[in-house]
């Protein structure tokens, strides 16, 4: 019954990562043109707003059963404070981090209209960083990614975003868009 | 002095003759987010099955020391493993020593 929830624990990351790369790339997606060929801005704007619903649920079932799972000796504390772990400190504290970003993206999204919408924007910028530290934590820590599928799958989607992260970082300082 | 020629309206800037028109996919919203859905869901399901099938990766760089030791019980009959009781960050959690 242990594996169990060890198994779970494994493709509940992966999928969490897959919803979070679906997430940055439908945010990213409007202003670079990166998903112009599915649809339109209005809808790819629509999937970005509904992507917690499915990077919550599996962010969720990760952690849960992490807990679960005897083996891996993951403690409540573990979850929210990084680099407290008997092993694996870097690997698991990066996952720690990145869940704690993700915390915070959502709920500052929650709580838009109390923001200014230049505060706000600045506070949505740390999911850049939260996928980052996501990213480093499969690749350090992911078990499956001793798998040439999945580790080519995982590395071609990070550099992707990576790819349109920059064009959007290029489009948002180019000096012909400052106004004087 | 005015010339003769009269004023044109102003051609409108999303419909001039020399710009490239944007075309869009046709996936509407809900299209996308079930996409989104079942992408994330197929990736659970094929991820899980590869767990299932490769339990025991021995070269992988985070594995819990049960694992380990079924692994090298497995390959190593004839020698008593000893798990580790702390997973370890080393490829085999495992220490191997041959009954004398």
């Amino acid at each position: 019954m242990d594996l169990f929830f060890w198994e779970i624990a494994r493709a509940s990351g992966l999928a969490a990562y897959a919803a979070l790369c679906i997430s940055v790339l439908s945010g990213l997606a409007p202003r670079t043109q990166a998903l112009s060929f599915l649809a339109n801005n209005r809808a790819v704007r629509a999937l970005h707003d509904w992507t917690p619903w499915i990077v919550i649920p599996a962010a969720l079932v990760h952690v849960v059963a992490l807990l679960l799972d005897a083996t891996a000796r993951i403690g409540i504390l573990d979850v929210f404070v990084p680099f407290l772990t008997s092993y694996g400190q870097l690997a698991i504290g990066l996952g720690t981090i990145s869940l704690d970003l993700l915390i915070i993206v959502l709920v500052t999204t929650w709580m838009r209209r109390r923001f200014s919408n230049n505060a706000w924007q600045w506070w949505h910028r740390v999911s850049y960083l939260g996928f980052v530290t996501m990213f480093l934590h499969a690749m350090l820590s992911g078990t499956d990614l001793t798998s040439p599928v999945i580790s080519v799958l995982s590395w071609a989607s990070g550099i992707g975003i990576a790819y349109y992260a920059l064009e959007r970082l290029g489009k948002a300082l180019n000096p012909s868009r400052i106004r004087a | 002095m005015k010339a003769n020629s009269p004023t044109l309206p102003p051609i409108p800037a999303r419909t001039g003759p020399g710009r490239p028109k944007k075309r869009s996919g046709p996936v509407p919203a809900w299209g996308l987010k079930l996409g989104g859905l079942l992408t994330t869901f197929g990736v659970f399901v094929s991820s899980f099955g590869y767990a299932n099938a490769h339990l025991y990766v021995t070269n992988a760089p985070l594995q819990p020391a049960t694992v380990a030791a079924v692994a090298t019980t497995d390959t190593t009959a004839a020698t008593t493993s000893t798990a580790t009781a702390v997973p370890s960050t080393a490829q085999p959690a495992v220490t191997v020593t041959k009954k004398s």
